[in-house]
């Protein structure tokens, strides 16, 4: 038996194979996990939070007859007092927006806005104990680092909880969904 | 229990030589295909996305629908903005001179507002603005997505070369030196 002599004849197919399980390897994976759309562009971005992290969404019923809508605004963030919006399955009342920042707009002369943690109670004249209530809220807002997100739309279920119950939980919307997927 | 010593130790390193081989080859032949399938990626998309903003058919604000490729041939930097963008209308100034100082030689800006048509109306006569905006409303956010713009958030700008090649894509307001640095070397002297 002469092994070396079969085994150097047979590098050069085995390099072969070699090659092409790995060149279809990388493809798999590329395939799998293509890289970030624009990875290739020159495009020096300022790091910025996802509008549903920058500006995080939750909301609980208090009774059967208030909502509390929250926003944790990040810091470096703010919304727009007059783009906040509010409607659900439910007539709702007019909500209860605390005082906002004032700040001159070249444009729009004075504008209201929201930084921190925004909480709005929201009045459900004709809730009843139990009832499951698709609330959506609309909401506008900018980061200091220069840009703006466009109007946005999430919706949470609430329960409304029955009388002397206390409040229901927190609900957050949920995640990893795009804004217009 | 021991293994049995290996009765030929000459061959056992060639084996071993083998695999070596096999595993670099393995190794290089993996980075080379990640790269050039990246490579690929990104030039497809690219393309894609040039062609995709070239073919937009959009009302300005007196309601006349134009098409981007009307503008094809030109140095163009599209810019996505809105009147309730505040970093959109800063850097809107920038453009303005840009447009007025190299229109000649071949660079043409092209707003997309993300906006009704009274108030870009309005702001751009304040502004007295000198290139074509066009409405997109809200959908054109998701067609800057598309193009790259990966937080959908504005200003987001584009710019494409004579060829309709994607330059550069930009998120957030563009710095006149950084236009400057892209945009010059692709105009007429």
């Amino acid at each position: 038996m002469t092994p070396d002599t079969r085994s150097s004849s047979r590098v050069p197919r085995v390099a072969a194979i070699a090659l092409v399980v790995g060149m279809l390897l990388a493809g798999a994976w590329t395939v799998a996990a293509p890289p970030a759309r624009g990875a290739g562009l020159p495009a020096a971005e300022p790091k910025l939070l996802a509008p549903e992290e920058a500006f995080r969404f939750s909301a609980r019923a208090l009774d059967a007859h208030t909502l509390e809508v929250r926003f944790d605004i990040a810091d470096g963030y703010y919304l727009y007092r007059d783009k906040l919006g509010f409607e659900a399955d439910a007539a709702l009342g007019t909500p209860a927006l605390p005082e906002a920042l004032r700040k001159h707009d070249a444009f729009f002369g004075e504008v209201l806005t929201y930084r921190g943690r925004l909480v709005v109670r929201v009045p459900v004249p004709s809730g009843v104990a139990g009832q499951s209530l698709a609330l959506k809220a609309a909401s506008q807002g900018c980061a200091d680092a220069g840009v703006c997100y466009p109007p946005s739309l999430q919706q949470v279920k609430v329960a409304l909880p029955a009388a002397g119950a206390g409040a229901g939980p927190l609900v957050e919307p949920e995640r990893k969904k795009g804004w217009f997927n | 229990m021991l293994a049995p010593p290996d009765p030929d130790p000459a061959a056992r390193r060639s084996s071993w030589r083998r695999w070596a081989l096999v595993a670099g080859v393995v190794a290089i032949a993996l980075i080379a295909g990640i790269e050039l399938a990246r490579y690929g990626y990104r030039a497809a998309d690219e393309a894609r996305a040039a062609a995709a903003l070239l073919a937009v058919e959009l009302p300005d604000p007196s309601g006349r629908v134009q098409r981007i490729d009307q503008w094809r041939g030109k140095v163009l930097v599209v810019n996505f903005w809105a009147t309730w963008c505040v970093p959109c209308r800063e850097e809107m100034p920038g453009f303005i001179k840009a447009q007025a100082a190299s229109g000649g030689r071949g660079l043409q800006f092209v707003g997309i507002a993300v906006d009704k048509p009274e108030p870009v109306q309005r702001f751009a006569s304040e502004l007295g603005l000198n290139y074509p905006t066009l409405i997109g409303g809200l959908p054109a956010m998701v067609l800057s997505r598309e193009l790259g713009n990966r937080l959908v958030a504005l200003p987001f700008t584009i710019v494409l070369d004579r060829g309709g090649r994607v330059v550069a894509t930009h998120l957030g307001p563009v710095k006149p030196a950084d236009l400057h640095a892209i945009v010059d070397p692709l105009l007429q002297p």
